[in-house]
């Protein structure tokens, strides 16, 4: 199973794919390391949240059982979901990788 | 329920004399308004038609007082009996299959333990998943043996009056290595019991409430009316009873009768019966079931299991606030009670609550009918897929995104799910009703069944096309008379989930002379079945194949309502392509793709159809569902799988991207061609086919396909062409 070059030129080059066409289409390599930053359960993880319909999205995260409180971050408000997903992106990295994501 | 105002009808669909009623939880005090909306577009996104609602003088406009009504989810049994269980001596027992051991909370699993007055008792699985006994305001006595879940365990508690001392013990049904297989303790409860609540079953008394909900599967639940011995109580699993213990079982109930009703049985001979409450799964493999035989109608006493959650929810039961009965000259069509509130900081809370309006049984106003897919629409009650799915990323190629909906339903437990969900405790969710608030089914929501259906509303008003609302409701009901005032049925964007009776009006309708417009994909894809006597609520296993959000377990493959077996029509030999010519093929939710025009469309048998369009131009490449207007879900033509021989696929879209996957029911053996980018079966056909009798059906293949219908001020290639077919379709003159 590969594993993500949390903190080389490859992995950088596939962040920095993303962050230019957040919605694809991706490169196989790409396709392969969002698999990663995708597989499983999203509760505890970071996701986006849409604070406001077609306007406003927010990162966050779900509280580890329904009925409790999803934790939303007041530290940035996206006004593009593109950029939200961007910060999801790296955010994903962070956590599968214990590496921060290399490209701003 | 906080801060919202939500509310739900008694019935979805209401012909003119029927009564609606609507229950409404409102959080302020003092009152909420309500007013009659007819509903032509939910769409309320940027770039869709925006939202439509043309308010209708009618009864139930008013003030209403405003008041909290509570949802209380959890299954239990409630044995209506209770004088017979004050035993100064008694044996509880039954088989259990727990599986949310250790969860924190209490589960209750037989007694007459009352919370709230601390009297009764009941045998329950403690904080930690040990078995324990409690009574009246002693402690609990635990085994500190903690229950593996997902295992059937035989469980018991013997207290003698006299001595004042209980035994609590379980014996594993399937032995491990260095672990006890029976496990006992005995202690001394020097407080009396006193007189407790209800005889419950899967969960206990707090006052007049059921709390401490079991999770997991009961089986074979004893009561006797003396202590006995540990090593009797297992010649009390089988029926028929035991005979020389027999003389002491005040009540033994068989989960294996009834299994269709909400009836539990006393087999006894003391009648003390009792009824499940919430919709607990019945039909469930029971302790004994050793795969033998897998259909719970032909070896019931291998079924006697009825696996309750703490999350289930059938009937809110909430109060009626206002009740509107439709007026003979309300047009038939998608309605909303619209209710909304003051909140104390001055801004406006609302709701809209759906119901539908057919005309008169038996009758028409239009020879268009739009057959709303309330089944598919209860199917995806409430889903909470994000939370539900552990691949939902995967399957979506998204970061997973919380619309308001998913966040509140997250939030705020006890709505019940849908059909896509698992339950708290991991098992699928196999029974979705109505009678509760669908915060999905609603205007100003996610482009999915009902609000994207309201694209069709759009556009057939836009166009001034006539045109009735029936239901699935209706459909089931009546069967194909439902349909027979009609020359042509449209179906919503994604009438996924149908019953055998529906499948068969639809098949009888075309085969004589109907003509149908499936203007969605992924259409009569699961069997479900409606129940016979409780309103409002249908059933579905995930059985052997498709895309499933969840596995039936081995054995549980047939419906507790009727008996029938669930998963894919095409696995009951009922392929959707016999019917609407193409079925599922692929799903990917990032973007949809034009459509374009083959050969076949200039067969002379479809120039009506493309009228007006030029001879090879590019179909539908704009659109609100993902761009383009074949996407979402899409299905493809396969003559083995039943496509008519002289079906036209008249247009195709291929252009899909590796977020594109291919149905897994197709696949022989996992490859790594699955994707659109490499899977040549990952491919939208409309078809065109006639029927016997002059009827035809038109397919679009597609779920994005009616988000392209309003592009353009409804001046397009997808409008045009989808006129061009109402037109024809509508006419009399035969095909």
């Amino acid at each position: 199973m590969i594993k993500i070059d949390a903190e080389g030129a490859q992995g950088a080059a596939l962040a920095r794919e993303f962050k230019a066409a957040p919605f694809g289409p991706y490169s196989a390599d790409l396709q392969k390391l969002l698999q990663l930053l995708r597989w499983g359960h999203v509760r505890g993880r970071t996701v986006i949240v849409c604070t406001k319909p077609y306007v406003e999205w927010r990162l966050g995260r779900m509280g580890p059982k329904r009925g409790m409180p999803v934790e939303v971050s007041e530290s940035e408000i996206f006004l593009d979901f593109g950029e939200a997903n961007w910060a999801c992106f790296r955010a994903r990295w962070q956590e599968v990788t214990d590496k921060p994501c290399p490209v701003d | 329920m906080n801060q919202r105002i939500l509310g739900y009808a008694d019935r979805l669909s209401a012909a003119p004399g029927d009564s609606v009623a609507f229950k409404v939880s409102a959080p302020h005090t003092g009152k909420f308004d309500a007013r009659l909306v007819r509903l032509i577009c939910g769409d309320d996104s940027p770039q869709g038609p925006g939202f439509k609602a043309d308010q209708i003088t009618s009864a139930i406009d008013g003030s209403y007082p405003a008041r909290r009504q509570e949802i209380l989810a959890g299954s239990y049994v409630w044995v209506t009996a209770r004088q017979p269980f004050e035993l100064a001596n008694f044996t509880l027992q039954a088989m259990i299959w727990p599986t949310l051991p250790g969860n924190g909370q209490a589960q209750s699993i037989l007694g007459n333990f009352d919370a709230a007055q601390e009297t009764g008792y009941a045998l329950f699985l403690d904080a930690e998943g040990c078995l324990a006994f409690r009574a009246g305001a002693n402690a609990p006595v635990s085994t500190g043996v903690k229950l593996l879940p997902r295992h059937w365990y035989e469980i018991f508690a013997i207290f003698d009056a006299g001595t004042g001392r209980v035994t609590v013990g379980h014996n594993a049904m399937l032995a491990y290595h260095g672990q006890q297989s029976a496990v006992a303790v005995t202690e001394m409860l020097p407080e009396p019991v006193g007189e407790g609540g209800r005889f419950l079953i899967a969960a206990w008394n707090d006052a007049k409430r059921a709390t401490a909900h079991f999770n997991g599967k009961i089986d074979a639940p004893r009561v006797s009316s003396r202590a006995l011995q540990p090593s009797q109580v297992a010649r009390l699993r089988q029926l028929p009873l035991d005979l020389e213990l027999a003389q002491f079982v005040v009540a033994a109930w068989d989960f294996s009768r009834g299994v269709s009703t909400v009836k539990v049985t006393d087999v006894s001979g003391n009648r003390h019966h009792g009824r499940t409450i919430n919709l607990p799964t019945r039909a469930m493999t029971g302790w004994n079931w050793d795969a033998s035989e897998f259909h719970w109608q032909k070896k019931t006493q291998h079924y006697g299991a009825i696996h309750f959650h703490d999350d289930d929810l059938y009937d809110c039961g909430w109060r009626t606030d206002f009740t509107l009965t439709v007026p003979d000259n309300m047009k038939s069509g998608v309605y909303c009670a619209h209710v909304t509130q003051q909140a104390p900081d001055g801004s406006t809370i609302e709701d809209y609550i759906p119901f539908f309006v057919r005309p008169p049984r038996g009758t028409a106003t239009a020879p268009l009918a739009l057959l709303i897919p309330t089944a598919s629409y209860l199917a995806y009650a409430n889903q909470q897929m994000v939370s539900s799915w552990w691949f939902d990323e995967l399957s979506s190629c998204k970061f997973a995104t919380l619309s308001e909906v998913d966040r509140y339903l997250e939030e705020n437990e006890g709505f019940g799910m849908s059909v896509y969900d698992e339950h708290n405790d991991g098992s699928g969710v196999c029974y979705s009703s109505h009678l509760r608030p669908i915060l999905n089914m609603r205007p100003k929501t996610d482009l999915w069944q009902f609000n994207a259906d309201t694209h069709l509303t759009d556009w057939l008003e836009k166009k001034g096309i006539p045109y009735d609302v029936i239901t699935d409701d209706d459909l089931h009901e009546e069967g194909v008379e439902c349909l027979r005032p009609y020359r042509c049925v449209m179906t919503g964007t994604h009438p996924e989930y149908y019953s055998k009776t529906m499948l068969d009006a639809l098949q009888t309708f075309t085969q004589g002379g109907g003509r149908l417009m499936y203007m969605g994909a992924n259409g009569f894809y699961w069997r479900i079945a409606y129940h016979a006597g409780l309103p409002g609520v249908i059933e579905h296993r995930r059985a052997e194949d498709g895309m499933r959000a969840w596995f039936s377990e081995a054995g549980e493959y047939y419906m507790s309502f009727t008996g029938e077996l669930s998963g894919l029509w095409v696995r009951n030999g009922r392929p959707p392509n016999t019917l609407v010519g193409n079925a599922f093929a692929a799903q990917g939710f990032i973007n949809s793709v034009p459509y374009h025009r083959t050969p076949e469309s200039r067969d002379p048998r479809v120039a009506f159809m493309f009228e007006g369009l030029e001879k090879d131009e590019v179909i539908g490449d704009f659109g609100t569902v993902g761009g383009g207007a074949a996407g979402w879900e899409i299905d493809r033509a396969d003559l083995r799988l039943g496509t008519p021989p002289h079906a036209l696929m008249v247009a195709t879209a291929t252009d899909f991207p590796d977020s594109y996957h291919w149905v897994n029911e197709e696949m022989n053996h996992t490859h790594s061609a699955v994707n659109g980018d490499t899977c040549p079966r990952v491919r939208c056909d409309m078809m065109f086919f006639e029927t016997p009798n002059g009827g035809a059906v038109f397919s679009t293949g597609s779920i994005s396909y009616a988000g392209s219908l309003a592009h353009d001020g409804y001046d397009n290639n997808v409008s045009r062409l989808t006129e061009n077919v109402v037109k024809r379709f509508i006419d009399p003159a035969s095909f």
